[in-house]
């Protein structure tokens, strides 16, 4: 550092929370893009133009794991080593450590992407990465824990503070998870293909206790530490509750594992296990939203600062989708609702409500918060962020509704019956309703990738000008010393 | 402001993170520590009612049960969705209702069904749903097939007979429609001619020698094309073989050539590769009364002879 002979050593580490908020962009960008190509695919299949690597089933993959694990992922990487550092007053822990955990996690995305588009994938719904990748995964998540937890244990505050909790559970849940899942036996050594080490129903049990606690742990926990740093921050007020934190934190982690079965409802998996997940799935509302209270309750008396703090606006938001999404949940695993939902676009609908509500909006503010304070300036633009809250808020919205619509409705067709006790609809029937509100979830998709090029640009902007402040600031200082070197 | 009042009364835990972050020491909201008793109480219910918690190889049952009609005997069993979706086929509203009618039509005649307007009511709303789910992938949700694939439904030309016996025949056992390919046999002129005098079979204008000379392989040892198509060329439905004097056209695309020689071409490409299709047997996938009913929608799309 030019101007660092002062300090050996910064106090944080900041240029490893750069890299990663960059690329949780890059991906992002990427990975909602390719999101509205196939939602378009779906309403004119035209766009498939025959080319293999861009019909929906390989571009479907590309988009989850570069959305889940690219643009979600490299927030939490980015967020969580900027909330440890500043919450335990310490630098992060290594050097090359960090560094690992960032090429490590581009190189699997890059690869298990690519892998998808060419048919390497072993099929595991937001697990496809074949088995080389995920021994990579395996390492650089070790990594990430090693990092994580040697900085907390040289945290210069007695307490930890209550984000890291939920960092820790998203970093340990999420470890288990891959493991047990991707339990598989290679064809041989050099090929990239598989095949899991369980089968049948066993299988799908395991692919979906991964898959919902893939969305408790890495979609919900890790988001709510995210959610616990910045909102008091960016509110300037403290956490509404330390009792209600420590209590949904364990009735989360709790409830969550149990829950996975109730995507298997009415399939050949035994009753008892997708009621038991049913149940749990009820009893996991109110520690859901425990949450949502605690960041809500947070902005009470600070309410004035929705009419002027585009972030807030983000982050609040963000919360309510939440909540919505955590109270749809439960409902849509009752058997009897599921019966209709399940196999619709209503749970599609259901995903991204809480993807682009929850995930990606909190990420969103969280992100205008950090990376200003990364850069030691301020946002180029603050009207820029009203523009990118009203295009992904108009997007998520169009984009919930219509799967309402396409969903609902497509359940509904299926099971009506005529006079005679008939089946009222034939199924390309329903495909055919399905049209205009795809149509519809497409252009909220537009509206959604529309927003994030709109932070894309105001982000580039606010880099651009801290660097010219920085320089300035360098000639400034560089120009004195020579006076006094004269 | 009552918040000020709130700030006052209630202490944070005393700790301060990165400068400003703090933490009030609230009390748990009642409403959400009684909801989330209430969701306790839910699940607790639902654990007495239906199968829920593993008990060593076994589960409990849950006290709600669920009874049905097998060979003769009611079963009665614990809660599951394999039962219920036996209860429900067996007595549900929509199964009732359709039941009495799915037994009136499998003790009636083809002869009587289509005799009887509710009967054929009932036929109509069934068939809708039996052909647009299993049938309409290939002839098209109108029937109207694919020129060169897939028989047209909705005209009278049929290959295979129109009845609705031959039609009932044909979509329970299949069919494998073949005609053997001539290009070892005959050569460009002689498939030029075959071509002709097939297309004067339906009044087309053609050249009066080529379609002599055709007539002469066809009708002949060289092509032998009668065997199967008969000396009159009116086909024969026992071995599917068209009429090729109706204009209708199933696999060469005539009708939409726009000049005699993109005709002759269609004609002469049929002749030369020859027809390999398939119509599979449904009688396995299937239940006879389906098949039986399928059979009179099809002959009632409007070409049943």
């Amino acid at each position: 550092m030019a101007h660092g002979s002062s300090v050996a050593v910064e106090q944080y580490n900041y240029d490893i929370v750069k890299k990663f908020a960059i690329m949780a962009l890059v991906w992002g960008v990427f990975g909602m893009s390719v999101g509205t190509w196939i939602a378009s695919e779906l309403a004119f299949p035209v766009l498939n133009f025959d080319i293999p690597q861009i019909t929906f089933g390989r571009f479907r993959p590309v988009h989850t794991t570069s959305v889940i694990f690219g643009f979600g992922g490299n927030a939490l990487f980015a967020t969580s080593y900027y909330v440890v550092q500043r919450t335990c007053q310490t630098r992060l822990y290594g050097d090359l450590l960090p560094k690992f955990t960032f090429w490590g996690w581009q190189l699997a995305l890059l690869l298990g992407v690519v892998g998808y588009m060419n048919g390497v994938t072993q099929a595991r719904e937001y697990a496809e990465f074949e088995w080389p990748v995920d021994l990579l995964i395996t390492v650089v998540w070790v990594a990430y824990a090693v990092v994580f937890v040697q900085t907390l244990r040289r945290r210069s505050q007695p307490h930890i503070y209550v984000a890291n909790w939920f960092y820790m559970a998203f970093i340990l849940a999420t470890a288990l998870l891959h493991i047990f899942n991707n339990l598989a036996v290679p064809v041989d050594l050099f090929s990239t293909k598989s095949y899991s080490l369980f089968s049948g129903v066993q299988d799908a049990m395991t692919q979906w206790w991964y898959g919902h606690n893939a969305v408790g742990f890495f979609l919900t926990a890790a988001f709510l530490g995210m959610m616990y740093y910045f909102v008091p921050k960016q509110a300037g007020r403290p956490i509404y509750s330390y009792r209600l934190s420590i209590v949904h934190f364990w009735a989360l982690s709790f409830m969550y594992m149990w829950v996975g079965a109730h995507h298997l409802h009415w399939t050949a998996l035994p009753d008892w296990t997708s009621s038991l997940a049913a149940t749990f799935s009820i009893m996991l509302l109110m520690p859901s939203w425990g949450g949502m209270i605690n960041g809500i309750m947070t902005l009470s008396g600070a309410w004035d600062k929705l009419r002027s703090d585009p972030i807030m606006l983000f982050l609040i938001a963000s919360l309510s989708f939440y909540g919505m999404s955590t109270f749809e949940g439960p409902l849509m695993s009752l058997k009897s609702v599921n019966a209709l939902s399940h196999y619709t676009d209503w749970t599609v609908g259901h995903v991204h409500s809480g993807a682009l509500g929850w995930v990606a909006l909190v990420s969103f503010g969280s992100m205008y918060h950090m990376i200003p304070r990364l850069y030691d300036t301020k946002l180029w633009s603050q009207r820029l962020v009203y523009a990118h809250f009203w295009l992904a808020t108009i997007g998520i919205v169009l984009y919930i509704t219509s799967m309402w619509v396409s969903g609902i409705g497509q359940g509904l067709m299926l099971r009506a019956f005529d006079d005679f006790g008939n089946l009222a609809y034939t199924f390309i029937e329903t495909v055919t309703f399905m049209h205009w509100p795809l149509v519809a979830r497409a252009l909220g998709g537009a509206f959604f990738v529309s927003g994030i090029l709109v932070m894309v640009f105001n982000i580039t902007m606010t880099i651009r000008t801290a660097r010219q402040e920085q320089a300035a600031i360098e000639a400034k200082i560089a120009a004195k010393l020579a006076r006094a070197g004269a | 402001m009552s918040d000020k009042h709130n700030e006052q009364a209630v202490q944070t835990t005393g700790h301060a993170w990165d400068g400003d972050l703090q933490e009030f020491n609230n009390p748990l909201p009642r409403w959400w520590v009684w909801a989330f008793y209430a969701s306790v109480a839910f699940a607790v219910i639902y654990w007495i009612l239906y199968p829920v918690w593993p008990v060593g190889r076994d589960y409990t049952k849950g006290v709600l049960k669920v009874s049905y009609e097998s060979n003769g005997k009611t079963v009665t069993s614990h809660w599951n969705t394999r039962a219920v979706y036996i209860e429900d086929m067996q007595k549900g509203e929509e199964a009732l209702k359709q039941k009495a009618y799915l037994d009136k039509v499998a003790k009636a005649s083809f002869a009587q069904i289509l005799s009887d307007p509710e009967m054929m009511a009932f036929v109509r709303s069934i068939g809708k749903g039996l052909f647009g789910d299993n049938c309409a992938a290939c002839h098209g949700q109108g029937a109207s097939g694919v020129i060169g694939k897939f028989p047209n439904l909705v005209d009278d030309s049929w290959l295979w007979g129109g009845s609705v016996e031959d039609i009932h025949r044909t979509i329970r056992d299949g069919h494998a429609g073949f005609m053997p390919a001539f290009r070892e046999t005959l050569n460009e002129e002689e498939l030029e001619q075959v071509a002709s005098y097939v297309l004067s079979l339906s009044g087309h204008k053609v050249d009066p020698a080529k379609a002599e000379a055709g007539s002469k392989i066809f009708n002949g040892q060289k092509g032998g094309c009668h065997y199967c198509h008969t000396h009159q060329a009116k086909g024969m439905k026992s071995v599917g073989s068209a009429n090729l004097t109706d204009a209708v056209w199933t696999i060469a695309d005539v009708p939409d050539a726009p000049d005699l020689k993109g005709k002759l071409a269609a004609v002469e490409q049929v002749i030369r590769n020859g027809v390999q299709r398939r119509m599979p047997a449904w009688r396995d996938r299937l239940t006879p009364e389906q098949i039986k009913l399928l059979a009179v929608y099809v002959h009632e799309l409007g070409g049943g002879k």
